[in-house]
């Protein structure tokens, strides 16, 4: 086997996790910018997004999978908003353990509440394998070039929506003050609402895009929130791009990891990252705020 | 009668627990989400030393100092992190530990586990029967209420408890903080460390399946509901949710129905865990001079 | 006894503290004034640790205490008390008062487990103290309340006393009778004048002038974080530096 093409090909796999992760990451750090918490639920929008597609793609709609995207991501936006409409906004004042901890508990239910309906088995889509690509003795698969592709198109309808609107103004604005932004007449409800379901529908593009690729089942959110939330750290609380990058970092880190770590160590890679990132936390981050 | 001794030897297990994160959470402010780690390293540091012959006595202390030990070395890093980045970085190292206890074969039979860990000799009593086995881990459990309850009364407690309410005040007083947590820390993973060995000893068999996220929730839900920083909260919340959660095994149901048992239990702890932070998050039992809020 | 040589201190872009020395002998009490925002407490911060400084040196008894850690100073002798009272609210008085003195061996864990009676006879001549002491802030009936149930003057009081109880060698006092009524600031200085008697010493900011000139045998007045005058404060009053800063913000 050509070396130079198998270390090209995991760099590639690492930049494909790592798209994911950065989807996952935005979605994260978003939330975490507006509302001044980690939503330890988020895997599971991560999660859901998948399954209700599996949803709408099986009895009784039996859908096919362009059809079952809209309605999947509509639904996985929906819950978002219903997240904190029952949990966290009844929590909005409270301190950030509380809401870590009622996160958590979310986070177990919903979790469970899949485990209930489809069962601990791993799924997948049922998809026909159709041809990739092959270049310069790399490949990709189908799912592989949509990660890539969506992801480009989620970051280009991102930075539109974040910096070219006035939506993403009032929005920005909540980052930097939620009190001062209240005070300032903005309509603090309809940014968070818009910011719950673009961090939802990112989680659930990206746990479908995860799900094409690999498969589903209802654990496959935990861990990634973990991956997530590592790569909000590398790139700062809400900041966006910051997230793009360390999900892209985080990606790669994995994936080259395991030639030098047992691949049972490989999910432990992006844990032992945030660990550090935490304990070095005034050195290394980008555009930080104080709390 | 047989359901009525495992509840009760179960509950003591899970007090011992609660009752060592309690140490964390509600004396020190100390929200450690990888306490089960602890838990996992009494289990299986008694566990390995029994199967290799040491007597019981042997494999406790072991159990205890390395739980301890391992204790102090995480929480000199992870002490100074604040609030909930403390919380999720212990949570991390809980899940690192699990994946090495998982990856680890040579040492713990990874996802194999450990099997046919005997009962415990100790001076002279075979403790092999449930009642005996009742009578261990509520001795036990009592000890370690009487220890910690001590250690709270104590003017070490009183500085403790100082520090979690107001640390810059606390330290102007001349608390050093630092070493009040510290010594906080290990406190509560000596005691975890307790609980672990009572459970790899009473279960026989232990695997990394047993100490996951799941059990986290499990004891962090225990301390919250129950009622933190108190001395009875702890132990309520274990007879409330053990009770719970282990009489339902005994149910005799179609067997359909035992598949979607265990994700249902885990949903109402999750959707109490939930309700209770938003409604009461002091828990059942409150502390004096009770001011709200995790 | 306390020396703060060339101290400096800036945030973002104003010198909270600028290039400020003052030296203290370990005698009686003295005070610090000047208008809002001169930068007092800001040095009160500084010389406990809570501050660290940009440039110069603190010393307390010939040993650097600049930078170090709040509960250093602590246990070298120099206490201080907050504008806003913080005492434990979730403890009692009497809780509060026994959190003061310094090296307890009770709260060593290891001597836990080991010097049990000399740990209960502590405790008890700390309470008999604590007694005392609550005794002579008009406190005694409260020492079991928990103290966020004290009014906000008996509160200020309370830390005072838990400040006397640690037996330091300074106490810095931040506005002590900022904010209570006239009665519990009469407590309070007799307290103070006493604890003088007493041979306690103390450094207090101040606003109101009247418990200046009571009370102060020395004072120093800061404004925009420089010191700016020093002597008796018959003195200060008269003198032109001090009058502008008061008048002139």
């Amino acid at each position: 086997m050509d070396s130079i093409s198998y270390y090209l090909q995991t760099a590639l796999n690492g930049i494909l996790a790592g798209c994911v992760y950065a989807l996952f990451a935005m979605g994260l750090t978003l939330i975490y910018g507006v509302l001044n918490f980690v939503n330890f639920a988020h895997g599971e929008l991560i999660m859901w997004g998948a399954y209700f597609l599996f949803l709408f793609m099986g009895e009784p709609f039996g859908l096919p999978l362009y059809a079952a995207l809209p309605p999947a991501l509509a639904v996985t936006g929906c819950l978002g908003v219903a997240m904190d409409f029952s949990v966290f906004r009844p929590l909005r004042r409270a301190n950030r353990l509380t809401l870590l901890i009622a996160a958590m508990g979310l986070s177990v239910f919903l979790r469970n509440a899949a485990q209930f309906f489809w069962g601990a088995e791993v799924r997948t889509y049922g998809l026909e394998v159709t041809a990739g690509l092959r270049f310069f003795g790399l490949s990709l698969t189908m799912p592989q070039i949509a990660i890539i592709a969506v992801t480009i198109l989620c970051v280009t309808a991102v930075y539109l929506l974040f910096f070219r609107s006035r939506l993403g103004k009032s929005m920005r604005a909540l980052s930097d003050n939620l009190d001062l932004a209240r005070i300032s007449g903005i309509d603090t409800r309809r940014a968070i609402l818009a910011a719950w379901v673009i961090s939802a529908v990112l989680a659930g593009i990206g746990g479908i895009l995860l799900a094409l690729d690999t498969n589903l089942s209802p654990e496959m959110g935990v861990i990634n929130l973990i991956k997530a939330f590592a790569a909000t750290l590398i790139g700062g609380v809400g900041n966006l791009w910051g997230a793009l990058l360390g999900g892209l970092l985080i990606g790669l880190a994995e994936n080259l990891g395991v030639l030098f770590v047992s691949p049972g160590y490989k999910d432990a890679i992006a844990f032992v990252i945030m660990v550090i990132i935490l304990l070095a936390r005034p050195y290394v981050i980008i555009g930080e705020r104080s709390d | 009668m047989d359901l009525l001794l495992h509840l009760a030897i179960v509950i003591a297990i899970y007090a011992v627990f609660a009752l060592s994160l309690n140490v964390e959470i509600g004396y020190t402010g100390l929200f450690n989400f990888g306490h089960v780690a602890f838990f996992a390293i009494g289990a299986y540091t008694s566990a390995l030393l029994t199967l290799a012959g040491f007597p019981f006595s042997i494999s406790l202390l072991a159990g205890l100092m390395l739980a301890g030990l391992c204790g102090f070395l995480l929480s000199i890093p992870a002490l100074k992190l604040q609030g909930d980045y403390f919380g999720i970085a212990t949570l991390g190292f809980g899940e690192i530990l699990r994946m090495v206890v998982n990856n680890e074969v040579w040492l713990t039979k990874g996802p194999m586990g450990l099997p046919g860990i005997p009962r415990p000799e100790l001076f002279g009593l075979h403790f092999d029967t449930l009642p005996a086995y009742l009578a261990l881990s509520g001795g036990m459990a009592l000890a370690t209420f009487a220890v910690l309850a001590f250690i709270v009364l104590s003017p070490f407690g009183r500085a403790l408890k100082a520090v979690r309410d107001d640390e810059t005040a606390a330290e102007i007083l001349g608390k050093n903080a630092f070493r009040f947590k510290i010594k906080s820390f290990v406190i509560g993973s000596v005691f975890a460390g307790l609980a672990g060995v009572l459970w790899a000893h009473y279960a026989t068999f232990i695997g990394p399946g047993d100490f996951t996220l799941t059990e986290t929730i499990l004891v962090l839900l225990i301390v919250v509901m129950g009622g933190k920083g108190t001395f009875l909260g702890p132990v309520v919340g274990a007879v409330v949710l053990i009770f719970f959660q282990e009489s339902v095994r005994f149910l005799r149901l179609p067997p359909e129905w035992t598949r979607l048992l265990g994700p249902l239990q885990q949903m109402v702890f999750g959707l109490l865990l939930v309700v209770f932070m938003v409604f009461r998050p002091e828990g059942i039992v409150r502390e004096k001079g009770g001011r709200r809020g995790a | 006894m306390l020396e703060i040589r060339n101290v400096t201190k800036t945030f973002g872009g104003t010198r909270a503290v600028s290039d400020c020395s003052i030296s203290l002998e370990g005698l009686g009490i003295t005070g610090l004034i000047g208008p809002n925002g001169s930068g007092k407490t800001t040095l009160f911060n500084l010389i406990t640790g809570l501050l660290r400084p940009d440039r110069g040196e603190i010393r307390f008894l010939g040993n650097r205490i600049d930078g170090r850690l709040p509960h250093d100073m602590a246990q070298l002798g120099l206490i201080r008390t907050f504008q806003l009272s913080r005492v434990f609210p979730r403890m009692t008085v009497l809780e509060n008062m026994l959190l003061a003195p310094q090296g307890q061996t009770g709260e060593r864990l290891l001597s836990l487990c080991l010097r049990l009676p000399a740990i209960r006879n502590e405790e008890s001549e700390n309470r008999e103290r604590a007694l005392e002491l609550l005794d002579l802030l008009g406190l005694t009936r409260l020492h079991d309340q928990f103290a966020e149930n004290l009014s906000y003057g008996q509160q200020k009081l309370l830390e005072l006393g838990r400040a006397i109880m640690a037996r330091p060698k300074m106490i810095l006092l931040d506005e002590p009778t900022a904010g209570i009524n006239p009665t519990l600031i009469r407590t309070m200085i007799e307290m103070i004048l006493k604890m003088r008697e007493r041979g306690q010493v103390f450094f207090i900011i101040e606003h109101n002038m009247d418990v200046v000139i009571e009370v102060c045998e020395r004072v120093f007045v800061l404004d925009h974080g420089e010191k700016i005058a020093e002597g008796r404060p018959e003195e200060i009053q008269k003198d032109p530096r001090v009058i502008e800063a008061y008048l002139g913000c």
